[in-house]
């Protein structure tokens, strides 16, 4: 697939009228070291025996944005390595896109496209058509979003918009071509008095309807707000059946995840508020928080948590059992690590990001807090602009919480990584 | 001459005197509102153009950083900035009236942001986006003097709507030509904050327009923002380019 749409891409481009002026190019070079402190205690991947992470490695990641005319293609090469495995390189083609305007009012585009409709910095529950990113790395530094392939009507009038998106997640894959998911996302858009306000609806096939508004609001010349609410009765997420258990002494025999709540006439939501401020000096600081009713209740999450401690002391034979049941237990506890999102696995989150720049110095720091069990990813961040075209950047994540908890018991307790951009 | 005579040349005289030293005023329709409005002419040449501008941050005489961005404005109440720089290719900042979204491509969507956060160095977004200071601002005449040799109007312009970059500016406006010349800038508690020399205007598609001031920091010495501005021409962009959700789609 990404092929086909790369050499499309490149004759779209070829066959352009192309003039120097015209060609807009954007082109980002991140080459990245990373060194990794393994949570070897962790049940979920104890002595680093379930999933064998590796302690150090190095990424080089090029983006390279190219724009003629309506066309727009969005590409990424990568090579990584690391202790475990040899290098490996890989292409996507993030975005390949044509928009046309087909008057002053009206816009269609057609093609592969990110589209982001969220107010939010770290969370987007309105973000119903864009990729999912993680909290500790909303700037999506290494260019790994990708977009829907995807057809979209727009219609502007003065400060009002409305959007028509049709996404088509079908495909080709080993030569053949499968049928993806269907979604329809209706975005209506207007601003009044100061308030940047949207509404969104949003269906995916085999999924329910979702009804969402999201908005902003500036006070004076410090302070932003802005919210999102996005809900839906019932819910076709798939959980681990072990989560409505309180005996964590399972081993299942297939796959135990199952939509628990398809069925549901309980409201899912998800809701968002927020604010930025910046002082005078130009510090500038933001908070959210964060309320996702598909994510894991703490009772919930602890039953989870027994379970994969379950199958870790079966794994560590602490708990006598038979070759047959020890093999099946381990496909259990893989199976349970689906359960974890980078976006957070449970129900309540607070972000908070703290930002102070004067050339050529930037210092970030990023706090992303599970509000239910208190364990918190702590993201400092240096950069350093040597230049227009070069920057250098440290970037520390360190994962804090008791053992039991959602990110004291991720795979780490700390990575450092250190990079270099270059940038024309 | 008899006494009739001698009171007639000393009325004479005295409207004269008095026609002589009227005509050294302002005309009596030229208000200090309309003298504003004439002044803003020196920096819009056309209702909706396009600019290309530079802005030069020295801290201490030593140039740190350099930002290049073109400017398109429409109308009194709406600006596009897009930012050229290698390190922020991509970016726009959109104000539409007193409100301001700044759009990056790494993020992909439109963040509402405050009017403090600016652009870069000392330079604020209004110093790059709002310069019809007829629309932002009520000017009364202070006096009138002469500076470095011209004479001038000195205005007091005090903020009128929330989005006005500044809220007070003293402004030196030349007679004869309305060019600016300079403002000093103060913030509410009344401390002296910035101080802008307008340093050079040059012909440009027919007109005379500014070409490059000077902004002094007076709150930390040594930090001098010089903004240029070039490549002036008359640019009309559809209206949907200034609606926050078209940004996605700009390059």
């Amino acid at each position: 697939m990404n092929a086909r749409a790369l050499i499309a891409a490149a004759l779209i481009l070829a066959a352009s009228p192309l003039r120097a002026q015209d060609l807009d190019y954007r082109l980002s070079i991140v080459d990245e070291g990373t060194l990794n402190r393994l949570n070897m205690d962790t049940p979920l991947n104890y002595r680093n025996g379930t999933v064998p992470q590796p302690d150090r490695g190095n990424i080089a990641t090029s983006n390279l944005s190219l724009g003629v005319g309506g066309f727009s293609v969005l590409l990424n090469l990568s090579t990584s390595t690391d202790n475990l495995h040899s290098p490996d390189y890989s292409y996507s083609l993030r975005e390949c896109s044509f928009n046309y305007s087909i008057s002053d009012a009206w816009d269609i585009t057609i093609g592969k496209k990110i589209l982001k409709w969220g107010t939010g910095y770290a969370f987007n529950p309105t973000g119903v058509v864009e990729p999912q990113r993680s909290p500790s790395d909303p700037s999506d530094r290494l260019g790994e979003n990708e977009g829907l392939d995807l057809a979209s009507l727009d219609f502007f009038a003065g400060k009002s918009s409305i959007t028509l998106v049709y996404v088509n997640e079908s495909g080709i894959a080993s030569r053949k071509w499968y049928r993806g998911k269907q979604q329809v996302a209706l975005r209506a858009y207007t601003f009044i008095s100061g308030l940047d306000l949207s509404f969104i609806g949003h269906y995916a096939e085999a999924d329910r309807l979702e009804l969402g508004t999201n908005w902003s609001y500036v006070v004076g010349d410090n302070l932003e707000l802005h919210g999102e609410f996005l809900g839906k009765q019932g819910s076709s997420n798939l959980y681990d059946q072990i989560i409505e258990t309180d005996d964590a002494r399972q081993i299942y025999s297939s796959y135990p995840y199952a939509a628990l709540y398809d069925h549901s006439s309980r409201i899912f939501y998800k809701v968002l508020v927020g604010g930025q401020y910046t002082f005078d000096d130009g510090i500038n600081i933001a908070v959210e928080y964060y309320r996702n009713m598909e994510g894991l209740s703490p009772a919930q999450w602890k039953r989870w948590m027994n379970y994969v401690k379950f199958q870790s002391n079966i794994q560590r034979g602490l708990i006598p059992m038979s070759p047959e049941l020890v093999d099946a237990s381990r496909y259990n506890l893989l199976w349970a690590l689906y359960s974890l999102s980078p976006r957070g696995s449970m129900r309540d989150y607070i972000f908070g990001r703290e930002y102070w720049g004067t050339n050529p110095w930037g210092v970030e720091l990023i706090q992303f807090v599970n509000a239910d069990d208190f364990s918190v990813v702590i993201v400092p961040t240096v950069s350093y602009r040597i230049s227009e075209y070069l920057s250098a950047y440290a970037r520390l994540s360190v994962f804090a919480g008791s053992s039991e908890s959602e990110f004291g018991s991720l795979f780490y307790d700390g990575i450092l990584n250190v990079g270099v951009q270059v940038q024309m | 001459m008899n006494r009739t005579s001698a009171s007639a040349f000393v009325f004479a005289l005295s409207m004269v005197l008095s026609t002589a030293a009227h005509a050294q005023t302002i005309p009596e329709k030229l208000t200090a509102d309309k003298i504003l409005e004439l002044s803003d002419l020196s920096r819009n040449g056309w209702s909706d153009y396009a600019v290309r501008t530079t802005i030069e941050n020295y801290e201490d005489g030593k140039l740190e950083e350099v930002g290049r961005f073109d400017v398109t404005i429409k109308g009194a109440d709406r600006t596009l900035v897009k930012f050229l720089n290698a390190d922020v290719k991509g970016q726009y900042l959109l104000m539409v009236d007193d409100d301001m979204w700044i759009y990056m491509p790494d993020t992909r969507k439109p963040i509402r942001i405050t009017p403090l956060q600016r652009l870069m160095g000392d330079a604020s977004n209004g110093d790059v986006a709002r310069t019809r200071y007829a629309q932002d601002y009520s000017a009364k005449l202070l006096r009138e003097e002469v500076l470095d040799g011209t004479p001038c109007y000195v205005l007091d312009l005090r903020a009128k709507r929330d989005g006005a970059t500044y809220n007070h500016i003293e402004y030196w406006i030349a007679k004869g030509t309305d060019r600016p010349r300079r403002a000093e800038i103060y913030l509410i508690s009344g401390k002296h904050y910035k101080s802008i020399s307008f340093d050079k205007y040059e012909e440009t598609g027919g007109r005379t327009l500014l070409t490059q001031m000077t902004i002094t920091d007076r709150l930390r010495s040594g930090r001098t923002t010089i903004m240029k501005y070039d490549s002036y021409g008359p640019k009309e962009l559809p209206d949907k380019y200034f609606n926050k959700d078209y940004l996605e789609k700009l390059r």
